[in-house]
């Protein structure tokens, strides 16, 4: 009797079907899952325990290094390749400018500590190699590569003058430490910018290393690490400063994890057309630890009472801000770099880095910064700036004689010096991207829509508070955009 | 007949197809039916206008005040371009109740003593100063009294420069001549007499004498334009010139940050530098603006709108009188950033009030009723083919008469300006709640049954006004007053505020259709004397409680419990007769006539303080449950002074629906009952008696089916059946198969799902909003199966088989009956004879009958009047609405199941147990075959 027994279990599940169909049609559906930003996130490998593969002992970091190329065979040539090591970049065209341009720590000046020429043994304590001490430094050999200042998982390993371990580090106790990269490796350099802890960046400070979760929302709740969002491939680290670059390559974004849609008011969608992620979610910068906002040169030398956070004989004056509102620009790339030999107008705030990125590039958004300000040497006569030397012998931290300095540090660049110096300002933006705070600290809509709010709406190129004109993209500011 | 039948013996597939297209066509046609509309807008800021010119101050001669150094008369110095008597003219702001004004108890709806429906006349039992109207012996607050002492929270103009004659109150007679004495405005006047006319006398509380007021030098006080249109009016200022009786002055005072004015040791002084030569400020020093939040919050509660400053309000103090009567703070601030001494407070990251936070101000939804930006015509009187009439005032028409009569709400509090009640456009004016409310089933009879601010405000972060005791007086002289949502700690400075939910009552609006609204409720109790009633003034309260400045002696032995000499809050209670008798013989002794204590409750309606999304209500369990937050027992009062229960203050348009009662402390509480609400909510209420009537029921019939069943099986042990000659016949077509089976799923689902919606307390592993969509859904399958089914029966004839035969029916009903109740335990074959022509013996016909076209259609036409009680309420409410309805649905429902497990037992009553399970499912029967089949014509 098959024929009964199919015509069964037919009319069962033409009988469900006739229940479940309609259900499956007029329940609502679920609300889109939300995409899952830890698909994104590297899967970490397992770590390899290299207490007896590292025996040691070791003399010097060289050392360590010829152990590890043993077998990461192609670990220091894949370095060799990327910023870390060169500490500049490609030649990029830069539009204004007749030819590429090479851009990078080895060469640019900033309005922090100035420059690296001429003060290398100091300044390459941070390079992820051994011995750069002067401008002849070898970069095409492989044994001078630090693998431990990014591997080391002791905390135990400490650079000195031209990158040379300190003594009293026990490379071998390093060496079998070494394991895939912490906030701690990251930050030992990129923490101490600008000569001490949180001075430099803005958002980026010792209290990332153990941060809880309103310092920064990833790295406390969900302790991720530098290398989750600055994702590395055969030692190319992902991420682009824009203080020592000149393009948009390889740069994150929150995006990469991120839904570009995340938000339940699709509203706050819609603002991400115009507002990145970071100017809602980074409500201030250095939550903790304060930053320098402002560095005067020109008042250094003199023998008056000293402070960390406000006068030092050898550095001058400065101003440090904690918690503090960031400044809120466009921004769709950099636009230009002062370089070596660039004139200046003294009588205007020079601008060292200047941001690409207006209201009508309708790729530009817009972004938090620190804005450090500062007045540092340049020439009276050529009207450059100047790269002084301040470290060693004849440097203006042991001398304190300005000319000295910056003749001795002319040399070393090539630069003219005509022996009249001055002070002129100049003007530097680093962005905020780190202390994420957590979504329900997320600025509200009266931070900024509202008499009091941060944005100057006029400055940005708006009409007035996009709110009650319309925002950028709306007929009547559009059109006018478009002319300009 | 039999063409028809082998019609619908076709292969399934069609059949399936078939009813799967008949679906899909429905399923069509009611997505089609779905629409969505939004709109939305958004208002301009308020910002300091830099269009306003810079405008002489003028003084009420319309001379510059630089030159006269007289006050600044608003009315002069705005008159010069805008229609100022019109303002002052056209306000129920300034009017405060003026032109309402009438005899004690005459002006509805109010208490006996209530003068007028505003401020001026209106008695409130926080402030409990009378004012007086003319004839009372007895003076309590007269006219420039109530100036001194209300004039904060009144914009002045109305009864603070007209007389209730209608005359100017500068122009009012004084009692007697004499210098003017500059501090108060008072002068001696020849005491004694008969009733002193309120309007120019006051009533001196230090020493309780009767002055009379001298008008012509106090002045009067004119509406203070400033006091809204400046970004920084010195309120405080303002107050302190009101109560030392510089009525003129308080204008003036206004603009003491701007620079303008100076204060001296007179008075005050105009800055001859701030100004011009022709009399105007110097530029910069006044912006005259929109009125701004801020503004408003001068007298309607906390509003703040800098959010750098931490929000933050400390203990039970009038002062924020708006906030501290329903716990409403106005503030686009994160709660959690607050300074509030708040419970949970952390994890608070929504702001005080979404609106606020958004950008919107006060004047957003309470705009100038002849606003041409804002003010739309209403969808009543605009013509169906007009979707927007551009014709409106122009804005210089406005800017020269601006009416500022303020589009309001419903509030429960507010008597005045009735006619302007439901002026303001509601939440569903600028929220469209289709498109935002998707998840919600019937969301048409919850907004129709609850406020938006019901699921929207469900808790206030701060403390408001519980009870407040004017029976007794504290060493300060002043009321005892408790808070709610505030754990006091006599032993710290600070009082941790743990917040409150708001009481929900039914509020009846312009149009006579109630619904609930959050309310805070506050109880007020009091003595009143003579007849007609008065309340008992503070100071005959005072002279009865304190001697000199401390308690009667009689009064402290009296109270003080433990002896310690000082009165406590739990000893400050008319809690006993001797109590109460001391207290109200000393009020008589005073000359008072039969004092008595009074109580009553005053609603205060909860508008603000909006939170959005997630943190509002949207669990259905909230309501939907056993402990239901409609149900929720308020806490009127921890003691009840003198026993009185309290009632609710008329004119407020609240009514109590349940349950006033005490408890062994004393407390008084509030119990809604949603019966008498005429609600019916599901999953929290039922008729306990059908749920047991059809509990029993359904016990009975599985009690027994098992004794019938069990006898069954005893008796096939004991007895072998003589072997039965069967035939296997085809009984059941593949449609009569396949709606049956539909029929049973969607029945039992339907049982099943009915059930958590009833109980939803015991399956919370389910969403009661899915069960509620999975219940409809699975009704609407269940109607078009049977519609289609009946058509079907209809259109082949099989209907005939439902309906009993006359003849003979009794007879086969009885032997079929027997056979059931005797014969089948004697393995019996049964006695009538079955074919596809006569599936069913008369007993199943008439069950049938009953159940698929008596209880079936009940059912069904029950359970869409509920569906429908949101599409065609009139219709749901002719037939006794929810609360009927829904019982009544409970009931057939458990009549339903009890009917399933009989159905499923009788059907093992076939040759063999599962024959008719395999009939029903296969198609073919065995029949036992009888002698009288045989000639039966089929």
């Amino acid at each position: 009797m098959r024929q009964p027994k199919l015509i069964g279990l037919v009319g069962l599940l033409a009988t469900l079907a006739l229940i479940v169909i309609p259900l499956a049609l007029f329940l609502p559906r679920e609300t889109r899952a939300a995409e899952d930003p830890w698909a994104a996130v590297p899967v970490r490998e397992p770590h390899t325990d290299h207490t007896d593969l590292m025996p040691g002992p070791y003399d010097s970091g060289s050392q360590v290094t010829q152990r590890c190329l043993e077998c990461h065979e192609e670990a220091a040539e894949q370095l060799m390749a990327t910023v870390h090591w060169t500490w500049e970049s490609e030649p990029v065209q830069i539009e204004g400018r007749p030819e590429p341009v090479a851009i990078g720590k080895k060469t640019a000046l900033n309005n922090f500590c100035i420059g690296i020429q001429s003060n290398w043994p100091d300044c390459t304590a941070c390079h992820a190699g051994y011995g750069w001490e002067d401008a002849d430094f070898d970069f095409s050999e492989p044994t001078t590569v630090d693998c431990l200042v990014c591997h080391d998982n002791s905390g135990t390993y400490v650079k000195g003058e031209a990158g040379i371990p300190v003594e009293g580090v026990d490379l071998a106790y390093v060496a079998q430490s070494v394991g895939a990269p912490t906030r701690e490796n990251c930050g030992s350099c990129h923490f101490s910018g600008g000569g001490g802890n949180g001075v430099k960046h803005g958002d980026l400070d010792s209290h990332l290393i153990h941060p809880s979760e309103t310092v920064d929302v990833h790295m406390g709740r969900y302790d991720l690490v530098c290398t989750d969002c600055h994702q590395t491939t055969e030692h190319r680290i992902r991420g682009r400063s824009i203080t020592v670059s000149l393009d948009t390559q390889g740069q994150i974004a929150c995006t990469d994890c991120h839904s570009a849609a995340p938000h339940a008011d699709v509203r706050l969608d819609a603002h991400s057309a115009s507002v990145a992620c970071q100017t809602c979610h980074i409500p201030t910068g250095a939550v903790r630890d304060p930053t320098k906002m402002f560095w005067d040169w020109s008042t250094a030398g003199q023998d008056r009472e000293q402070d960390e956070r406000s006068y030092l004989k050898i550095k001058g004056s400065f101003v440090y801000e904690s918690d503090f509102v960031p400044e809120y620009s466009w921004y769709s790339g950099i636009r230009d770099r002062y370089l070596l030999g660039d004139p200046i107008d003294p009588s205007q705030p020079t601008q060292i880095n200047p941001l690409a990125g207006d209201i009508a590039d309708p790729r530009a958004r817009i972004f938090p910064f620190k804005v450090h300000r500062a007045r540092q040497p340049y020439d009276a006569v050529y009207n450059i700036l100047l790269q002084p030397k301040t470290f060693g012998e004849g440097g203006f931290w042991t001398e304190f004689d300005w000319d000295q300095a910056l003749r001795l540090g002319s040399q070393a660049v090539g630069l003219p010096y005509s022996g009249q110096y001055g002070f002129a300002d100049t003007v530097m933006v680093w962005p905020i991207t780190h202390m994420v705070q957590p979504a329900e600290s997320a600025l509200g809509c009266e931070a900024c829509h509202s008499s009091g709010g941060r944005l100057d709406w006029k400055a940005l190129g708006y009409y007035g508070d996009p709110l009650t004109w319309g925002g950028r993209f709306e007929p009547a500011l559009r059109a006018e955009l478009q002319e300009r | 007949m039999r063409n028809a039948l082998r019609l619908l013996r076709r292969p399934p597939q069609t059949l399936l197809a078939a009813g799967l297209l008949l679906i899909a066509l429905a399923a069509a046609a009611f997505l089609l039916t779905k629409t969505a509309s939004a709109s939305s807008w958004l208002g301009p800021q308020p910002q300091a206008s830099p269009l306003h010119p810079r405008v002489p101050l003028l003084d009420e001669d319309g001379q510059p005040v630089l030159l006269s150094a007289k006050p600044v008369s608003t009315i002069a110095t705005c008159g010069a371009c805008h229609d100022a008597d019109f303002i002052a003219g056209h306000s129920y702001h300034a009017d405060a109740g003026l032109t309402d004004f009438g005899d004690p108890g005459s002006v509805p709806p109010s208490r006996p003593w209530d003068t007028s429906p505003g401020l001026f006349g209106r008695w409130d039992p926080l402030l409990y100063r009378y004012l007086s109207p003319a004839g009372d012996a007895r003076l309590d607050l007269g006219t420039a009294a109530w100036i001194q002492l209300y004039g904060g929270r009144h914009v002045g103009g109305g009864p603070a420069v007209t007389s209730r004659a209608g005359t100017p109150l500068e122009q009012l007679p004084v009692a007697a001549a004499g210098p003017f004495v500059p501090t108060n405005g008072m002068r001696r006047a020849a005491p004694g007499g008969a009733a002193a006319d309120p309007e120019t006398h006051v009533l001196d509380p230090q020493d309780g004498e009767v002055r009379a007021w001298d008008w012509e030098a106090s002045g009067a006080v004119e509406m203070n334009c400033f006091l809204c249109h400046t970004p920084a009016p010195d309120n405080a200022a303002r107050l302190q010139a009101l109560q030392e009786g510089r009525f003129a002055w308080a204008a003036s005072a206004t603009l003491l940050g701007t620079g303008l004015i100076e204060p001296t040791a007179e008075g005050y002084r105009w800055k001859t530098s701030s100004f011009e030569a022709s009399g105007e400020p110097k530029e910069g020093l006044l912006a005259i603006q929109d009125p701004g939040d801020a503004n408003c919050g001068l007298c309607h509660g906390l509003v703040q709108d800098k959010l750098e400053q931490p929000v933050s309000l400390a203990g039970c103090s009038p002062e924020t009188y708006r906030t501290v009567t329903s716990g409403q703070i106005v503030s686009g601030q994160r709660v959690s950033d607050s300074g509030m001494n708040l419970m949970g407070k952390d994890e608070l990251t929504r702001s005080w009030d979404v609106h606020a936070e958004r950008g919107m101000s006060c004047t957003d939804c309470h705009y100038s009723l002849n606003n041409p930006v804002y003010d739309q015509e209403s969808e009543a009187s605009r013509p169906e083919h007009m979707t927007f009439d551009p014709r409106r005032l122009g804005l210089g028409e406005y800017l020269y008469q601006p009416l500022h009569e303020f589009a309001r709400g419903q509030s429960a509090q507010g008597a005045l300006a009735p006619e302007l009640q439901g002026t303001m456009r509601g939440c569903e004016s600028c929220h469209s709640l289709q498109a935002t409310h998707d998840w919600l089933p019937y969301k048409e009879r919850h907004v129709e049954a609850l406020r938006c601010e019901v699921c929207h405000i469900s808790k206030q972060y701060a403390n408001a006004l519980q009870q407040i005791d004017w029976t007794v007086l504290g060493p300060e002289g002043l009321a005892s007053t408790t808070c709610r949502g505030l754990q006091q700690d006599a032993s710290s400075d600070s009082d941790l505020i743990t917040g409150f939910e708001p009481a929900l009552l039914p509020q009846a609006d312009a149009q006579g259709a109630t619904d609930l609204v959050p309310l805070n409720l506050v109880s007020a109790w009091y003595w009143v004397y003579g007849d007609p009633p008065r309340p008992v003034r503070l100071i005959d309260l005072q002279a009865a409680w304190f001697e000199e400045e401390a308690y009667a002696p009689q009064v402290l032995a009296a109270f003080d419990r433990d002896g310690d000499g000082v009165l406590g809050d739990n000893e400050l209670r008319i809690d006993t007769p001797p109590k109460q008798a001391l207290i109200s013989g000393r009020l008589a002794a005073l000359g008072l006539q039969d004092p008595r204590i009074v109580a009553e409750v005053i609603p205060y309606s909860i508008n603000h303080g909006v939170a959005a999304g997630e943190w509002a209500v949207q669990d259905c369990r909230v309501c939907h449950a056993e402990d239901s937050r409609l149900a929720q027992t308020v806490l009127l009062a921890s003691y009840q002074p003198g026993g009185v229960t309290p009632q609710l203050v008329p004119g407020s348009r609240v009514a109590f629906q349940g349950e006033l009662y005490s408890d062994d402390g004393g407390s008084l509480y509030y119990r809604p009952d949603t019966s008498q609400q005429g609600a019916y909510v599901f999953g929290h209420d039922r008729l306990v008696w059908i749920d047991r009537l059809g509990g029993i029921t359904f016990l009975a019939v599985l009690g027994g089916v098992f004794t019938h069943g069990g006898m069954r099986f005893a008796s096939s042990l004991r007895k072998r059946r003589d072997p039965v000659k069967t035939q296997t016949v085809y009984m059941y077509a593949v449609y009569e198969r396949l709606w049956h089976w539909l029929q049973t799923f969607t029945l039992v689902a339907l049982l099943f799902t009915g059930l958590v919606i009833h109980k939803p307390d015991l399956f919370a592993v389910f969403s009661f909003r899915g069960v509620v969509l999975v219940h409809n859904i699975l009704a609407a399958i269940l109607v078009v199966n049977a519609a289609l089914a009946l058509f079907y029966h209809l259109a082949s004839g099989e209907i005939r088989q439902f309906i009993p035969r006359p003849v003979g029916f009794f007879d086969q009903a009885i032997v079929q009956a027997k056979f059931y109740l005797r014969g089948i335990f004697q393995r019996e074959p049964h006695p009538l004879a079955r074919t596809p022509q006569e599936k069913l013996n008369p007993l199943q016909q008439v069950t049938y009958l009953a159940i698929l076209n008596v209880l079936l259609p009940l059912q069904v036409i029950s359970g869409i009047l509920i569906w429908g009680a949101e599409r065609w309420p009139e219709l749901a409410g002719r037939l006794g609405g929810l609360p009927f309805l829904a019982p009544f649905h409970t009931l057939i429902a458990w009549l339903f199941a009890a009917f399933i497990v009989l159905h499923v037992y009788l059907t093992t009553t076939g040759h063999s147990p599962l024959t008719s399970l395999r009939a029903m499912t296969l198609g073919w029967d065995e029949v036992e075959a009888h002698a009288s089949q045989e000639g039966d014509p089929s």
